[in-house]
């Protein structure tokens, strides 16, 4: 408990330092990471024992800053049989703040562009520290079989939405598998 | 020794054609069963009540605890009224009993049957304040183990086959134990609305209630959890247009609690129910959650984390991660005047730890 006190009051310490930016940036760098890397830690464990289907993640090599993650279409959608990889970027106030989530398999979506980035509102104003990576993932598959069409990235693939059939034809054109 | 000396006045006491020990040779049979389970009784809140001694006699003088009482089986207000002074003569007859047993050997037939009333009038008497009580107050744990050696022996004498008897008065007890449990703990009207209103949070808010051991937030958490339930959800009205199978923050939070029941388990022992109802981490830093922690409830919707994270947000966007509304100063405040002392909610804990065993 003490051990627990004492690393809080420092955290205390740091978040209301901020202002002065530079000075104490070094010092509660090291704090915050410390914590972050906890939490990511204890998430890695719980994702990896949670066994959820169709959703994985694992940290870099040598930054547990920025994890990889993988994404199967779920059953009875056009991304049936479709897996997708991720990159995760972790800021330093993780959890207060949302990790940066990016396609990087091509993912022919209407809420995810071109070059990956994903519209979701849990990943922007919506977040909250008590979502982790498996909530995150969990949404992102979700979203894949419920898209937002009324605020697309994507309008070629909105409009192509209404068209189960050519959709799920596009989704195999466009689709490269990530292990190939 | 003493075992001798009851076999003794049991058989010699037959024969002796004396009706009135005959009567309470039959009423002692009767009883065995009775008796053993008082004993596995008396053991185990012996067992359990270890942690609990130090702060027993607070505890017993506490006038707040009243929903501890109802919850145990009416337990508490017996051993307040009748177990001390009931308490005293279990142990003036006990003492009796065996001063008794030591003459018995030189002394005549009616000093015996007297002797065999006299157990017998302790077995009753101990009978009564154990099912009643069976409160952890010193006077009734020291008896408790006067008795329980003397209910050994009694079995020994009455020559029933000690082992098998033993295992067939442990199942007895066990179904006697739950049979009376039961419907007392259904019985309060106050529990239905809490264990019906579904969402793992809320439960996890109405099963600390108690343990907080105030009347007043009891009550009040009966009263607001149900409201809170309404618009209290992860997702708001206005996200209605999400996709339904999003996952829900309810669920996520939920699954620490039953993931680290055994961690918790491990560490503190008389607060081991309240690491039950409440996560025994964090879920925003993970760290391990101290007792001002898990008593602190800073949201209606019943999203609990640590002070730290809870600071930290408040110098933020000032939301709560569970619901997303922005925190209200008021909960935060009435739950610190409640917990001020940390004994005012040691003191629930080790009750509630008797009451779930």
């Amino acid at each position: 408990m003490a051990a627990v006190n004492q690393d809080n009051t420092l955290v205390v310490a740091t978040t209301t330092a901020p202002s002065n930016s530079k000075q104490s940036q070094p010092r509660a760098k090291t704090v915050d990471s410390q914590s972050v890397l906890k939490r990511l830690q204890s998430e890695l464990m719980a994702l990896m024992m949670s066994g959820d289907s169709g959703i994985s993640a694992f940290p870099e090599e040598d930054n547990i800053f920025c994890w990889k993650g993988t994404i199967i279409g779920s059953k009875d959608t056009v991304f049936e049989g479709t897996e997708y990889r991720l990159s995760l970027t972790f800021p330093n106030d993780y959890p207060f703040k949302p990790p940066k989530v990016k396609f990087e398999t091509l993912c022919f979506h209407p809420n995810v562009d071109l070059v990956g980035n994903i519209c979701l509102d849990i990943l922007q104003d919506k977040w909250s520290s008590a979502y982790d990576v498996r909530t995150i993932l969990l949404s992102i598959q979700s979203l894949l079989g419920e898209p937002n069409i009324s605020s697309p990235l994507n309008n070629q693939a909105a409009q192509l939405w209404s068209n189960q059939d050519d959709y799920r034809k596009m989704v195999e054109k466009l689709y490269k598998s990530p292990k190939a | 020794m003493v075992s001798d000396s009851i076999t003794n006045a049991s058989i010699h006491a037959a024969p002796n054609n004396n009706n009135a020990a005959r009567d309470v040779g039959k009423k002692k049979r009767a009883r065995s069963a009775k008796l053993k389970q008082c004993k596995l009784d008396v053991r185990r809140e012996q067992w359990l009540s270890q942690g609990a001694v130090k702060n027993k006699d607070c505890k017993a003088e506490q006038n707040g605890v009243v929903e501890e009482r109802k919850d145990r089986n009416n337990r508490h207000p017996f051993g307040n009224l009748g177990m001390r002074p009931g308490g005293g003569e279990n142990d003036g007859s006990i003492h009796h009993h065996h001063h008794h047993d030591s003459d018995l050997d030189s002394n005549s037939p009616n000093s015996l049957t007297s002797s065999v009333l006299g157990s017998n009038y302790s077995e009753t008497n101990f009978t009564g304040s154990s099912s009643s009580s069976s409160s952890s107050s010193s006077s009734s744990s020291s008896s408790g183990g006067c008795c329980s050696g003397n209910i050994t022996e009694d079995d020994e004498g009455g020559g029933d086959d000690g082992c098998l008897d033993d295992w067939e008065a442990v199942a007895d007890a066990l179904a006697a134990n739950e049979k009376p449990k039961n419907p007392c703990l259904e019985s309060p009207p106050e529990h239905d609305p809490i264990a019906q209103s579904g969402s793992p949070q809320e439960t996890t808010i109405g099963s600390d209630g108690p343990s907080f051991g105030v009347e007043n937030s009891k009550s009040q958490c009966a009263r607001t959890i149900p409201k809170a339930s309404g618009n209290g959800l992860a997702w708001r009205p206005d996200d209605a247009f999400r996709p339904q199978s999003l996952p829900n923050l309810a669920k996520q939070v939920s699954l620490p609690n039953s993931n680290r029941k055994h961690y918790g388990c491990g560490g503190v022992p008389w607060a081991y129910s309240g690491v039950v109802s409440a996560p025994s981490t964090c879920p925003i830093c993970y760290e391990d959650l101290d007792f001002t922690d898990t008593s602190f409830l800073p949201c209606l919707c019943g999203f609990r984390l640590c002070l730290f994270c809870h600071k930290r947000i408040l110098e933020e966007d000032s939301r709560c991660p569970g619901c997303r509304k922005p925190y209200e100063h008021d909960p935060v405040e009435a739950e610190a005047s409640v917990h001020g002392g940390s004994l005012t909610f040691r003191l629930p804990r080790s009750c509630s730890l008797i009451t779930r065993s």
